[in-house]
């Protein structure tokens, strides 16, 4: 956040886990005067930031895709789990079709048994109780959940600078008086494709 | 802090962090409403099958769990089912609420945000 020195108005939070917080600016005219005639690398400070904001973004939201994904399959595992434990009382073997291939089952005869195989990635499988395993897939199963909620936070927070950085720009450029060049008319339609709530200067 | 108010519309402080919340309020409708489709499939879904199972008469299904097709009695798979279709219908309410939830608050931003900035905002979607 080098080049501008604006008037004390809240900047929230600095930054959050690496993602640069924005500056809020309460009185765009004070500001304005003392850029002076800076204002034109202020504006291309700000659409660089949006850029990045915009990198950032796509990243967070492949890693939420991610763990996503990745919950449900924890989930299904422990359901197997779940049965295997309750069949163990019984006495009785459990039959099951399975997947060789695409299409294509086969029948299995699983005996009573009191330990399972997990598949922890890497090509690794070690071999746990019924009890362990249990513990290992609820583990992880709420380690995804708690970090999820980090990403969302963070995807949250990263929003709202986004729009602290579109408002200031916008300002900026309306009191600059920019639109009459036509560049504020470039400059907000490239915002307004960029996000889904509009938020436009009664200039246009 | 306020300069004379000009016909630039001043953004306070509070205003942006209005504008904020507005945003995130309309992210999480647009998430809302993905995971209520979702439930409802996931609903019609489970009728389906538990109409299947009225009309079959097998007594062995092969029901899924995780990867595997395992074989349960039919008493048994029907238990299932009704339990998955309470479940669903749970979360389906709860999200229905905080649909409600959010857009009720969403206009209470629209009214304040509107009021302030007339017509220089505009908090439609597309």
């Amino acid at each position: 956040m080098a080049s501008s020195s604006s008037t004390g108005s809240g900047t929230l939070v600095a930054e959050r886990r690496g993602i640069p917080g924005a500056q809020f600016v309460e009185d765009v005219q004070t500001y304005l005067s003392q850029l002076g005639l800076d204002v034109n690398s202020s504006l291309s400070f700000l659409q660089e930031r949006l850029q990045q904001y915009k990198l950032v973004e796509m990243k967070l939201l492949a890693q939420q895709r991610d763990l996503q994904a990745k919950i449900p399959d924890i989930e299904k595992c422990l359901d197997v789990v779940a049965t295997l434990q309750a069949k163990k009382g019984t006495g009785e073997a459990l039959t099951t079709d399975f997947e060789v291939s695409e299409g294509i089952y086969s029948r299995a005869k699983i005996e009573e048994t009191d330990s399972v195989c997990l598949w922890l990635g890497a090509n690794v499988m070690l071999e746990y109780s019924l009890e362990e395993a249990t513990d290992l897939l609820q583990k992880n199963l709420d380690n995804a959940k708690a970090s999820l909620e980090v990403l969302v936070a963070d995807l949250q927070f990263l929003r709202d600078q986004v729009t602290i950085t579109q408002v200031r720009l916008l300002s900026l450029a309306c009191i600059t008086g920019m639109f009459i060049n036509g560049e504020f008319d470039k400059l907000v339609l490239h915002l307004l494709k960029t996000s889904k709530k509009k938020l436009y200067s009664h200039l246009i | 802090m306020q300069q004379g108010g000009g016909s630039e519309t001043e953004v306070t402080w509070e205003d942006q962090q209005n504008i904020n919340n507005f945003g995130r309020l309309n992210n999480r409708l647009h998430e809302l409403e993905d995971e209520i489709k979702f439930a409802k499939e996931t609903n019609d879904n489970l009728e389906d099958a538990s109409n299947e199972l009225i009309i079959t008469d097998e007594e062995v299904v092969r029901f899924q769990i995780g990867e595997v097709f395992a074989h349960v009695p039919k008493d048994e798979v029907e238990d299932r089912i009704e339990q998955m279709k309470e479940v669903t219908s749970q979360k389906l309410e709860k999200f229905e609420e905080e649909k409600e939830s959010v857009l009720g608050q969403m206009s209470e931003l629209k009214k304040i945000l509107y009021g302030k900035f007339k017509d220089s905002i505009n908090l439609e979607e597309d």
